[in-house]
């Protein structure tokens, strides 16, 4: 991460210090991302559009559902099975949660670059 | 912290970027601006034989004629009702074979919505001129206005603003800021072409150029659709 010097603000914490580590990843947050905008997005896209393995999207999406972020649903179209996926509450507001902290440092980092 | 995010977390500005390509692509996918041009165009065409023979109209030895465009209060509500309804069709089925949802509905309410206007300002019209004489003289100018715009094809364009938002489509906002610019320039209420035409053959003028810009900017938005990526 960027090095940031900065006179301690009891006001303002850092906003890296905010960031979710379960959200915080590149990989998890194109989901996040994804299924936000899809509404519902079925695996075999993301798979697609992330450029990722089955076992290394699954094992992604196992952290997401552990958390509660996402809502995994298993079921039939014809014979092929599909997987789709959708965000939960708690995901759309980890999701905007992350990109406010994302839009914080960068700000941070041009206030600082400013100085 | 997974090396892969702690690289990522280094360029904030490359992961806001990232997540703003990815949102960009799914509503790529979620398109089929071609579709719903397609199934207006289809309405719009279609609408113009209930135009022609649902019409009354009474000539006087003077020259005068009245006329009573009844076919297209019949028709419009109806179609309006079975084109939205379609092309909520159209795009949830599209999305989910490409394996993404779909935020039509907004679109399909709000085309919904936009049908009562027609024949309420049609109704209110008539009640209005029940019981109030027909003004004498030439009618100003915003009247022809408001008339025009709560004609169906003026409410299709208001209809295709909120898909264009909803797309976040730039093309689509463009080409149906012209449509609605041609909708309210064209004399979709008094028809359009020689006196020797007759009165039917003038309202169809308007409501073929209508169709053809539908047509034409469905063929237009397949066309970039093709085109690769």
């Amino acid at each position: 991460m960027t090095a940031v010097t900065q006179t301690p603000d009891p006001d303002a914490a850092h906003p890296a210090n905010g960031l979710d580590e379960v959200v915080h990843q590149r990989v998890r947050l194109g989901i996040l991302a994804i299924t936000h905008e899809a509404r519902r997005v079925e695996f075999g896209y993301l798979r697609t559009q992330l450029e990722l393995t089955a076992g290394n999207l699954s094992k992604h999406l196992s952290v997401l559902e552990a958390a509660g972020l996402i809502e995994v649903e298993k079921g039939y179209e014809g014979r092929r099975g599909r997987t789709w996926i959708t965000l939960t509450d708690d995901g759309v507001t980890a999701l905007s949660n992350e990109i406010r902290r994302l839009k914080q440092l960068i700000a941070r980092v041009e206030t600082t670059n400013d100085e | 912290m997974t090396t892969d995010s702690a690289s990522a977390a280094g360029d904030p500005r490359r992961l806001l970027s990232d997540i703003r390509a990815l949102a960009h692509r799914v509503r790529l996918d979620q398109r089929m601006t071609w579709a719903a041009l397609l199934v207006l165009a289809a309405a719009t065409l279609v609408g113009i034989p209930f135009d022609w023979f649902g019409m009354k109209v009474t000539c006087y030895p003077d020259g005068g004629c009245q006329y009573a465009r009844q076919g297209l209060l019949y028709y419009w509500p109806v179609a309006m009702l079975l084109t939205y309804a379609a092309i909520a069709f159209c795009y949830v089925r599209a999305a989910r074979a490409r394996g993404v949802g779909t935020r039509v509905l907004p679109y399909a309410i709000t085309g919904a919505a936009t049908t009562v206007v027609f024949p309420a300002a049609w109704f209110g019209l008539r009640l209005y001129l029940s019981s109030h004489p027909v003004p004498e003289g030439p009618l100003p100018y915003w009247w022809f206005l408001l008339d025009r715009l709560v004609m169906p094809w003026a409410m299709v364009g208001v209809a295709l603003l909120v898909l264009a938002w909803l797309e976040r489509n730039v093309a689509l906002l463009l080409f149906t800021l012209a449509y609605l610019a041609l909708v309210l320039v064209l004399p979709l209420n008094i028809g359009i072409g020689p006196p020797k035409w007759g009165l039917r053959a003038q309202f169809a003028v308007p409501q073929l150029i209508v169709g053809v810009v539908l047509l034409l900017g469905a063929l237009g938005f397949r066309a970039a659709r093709r085109r690769p990526r």
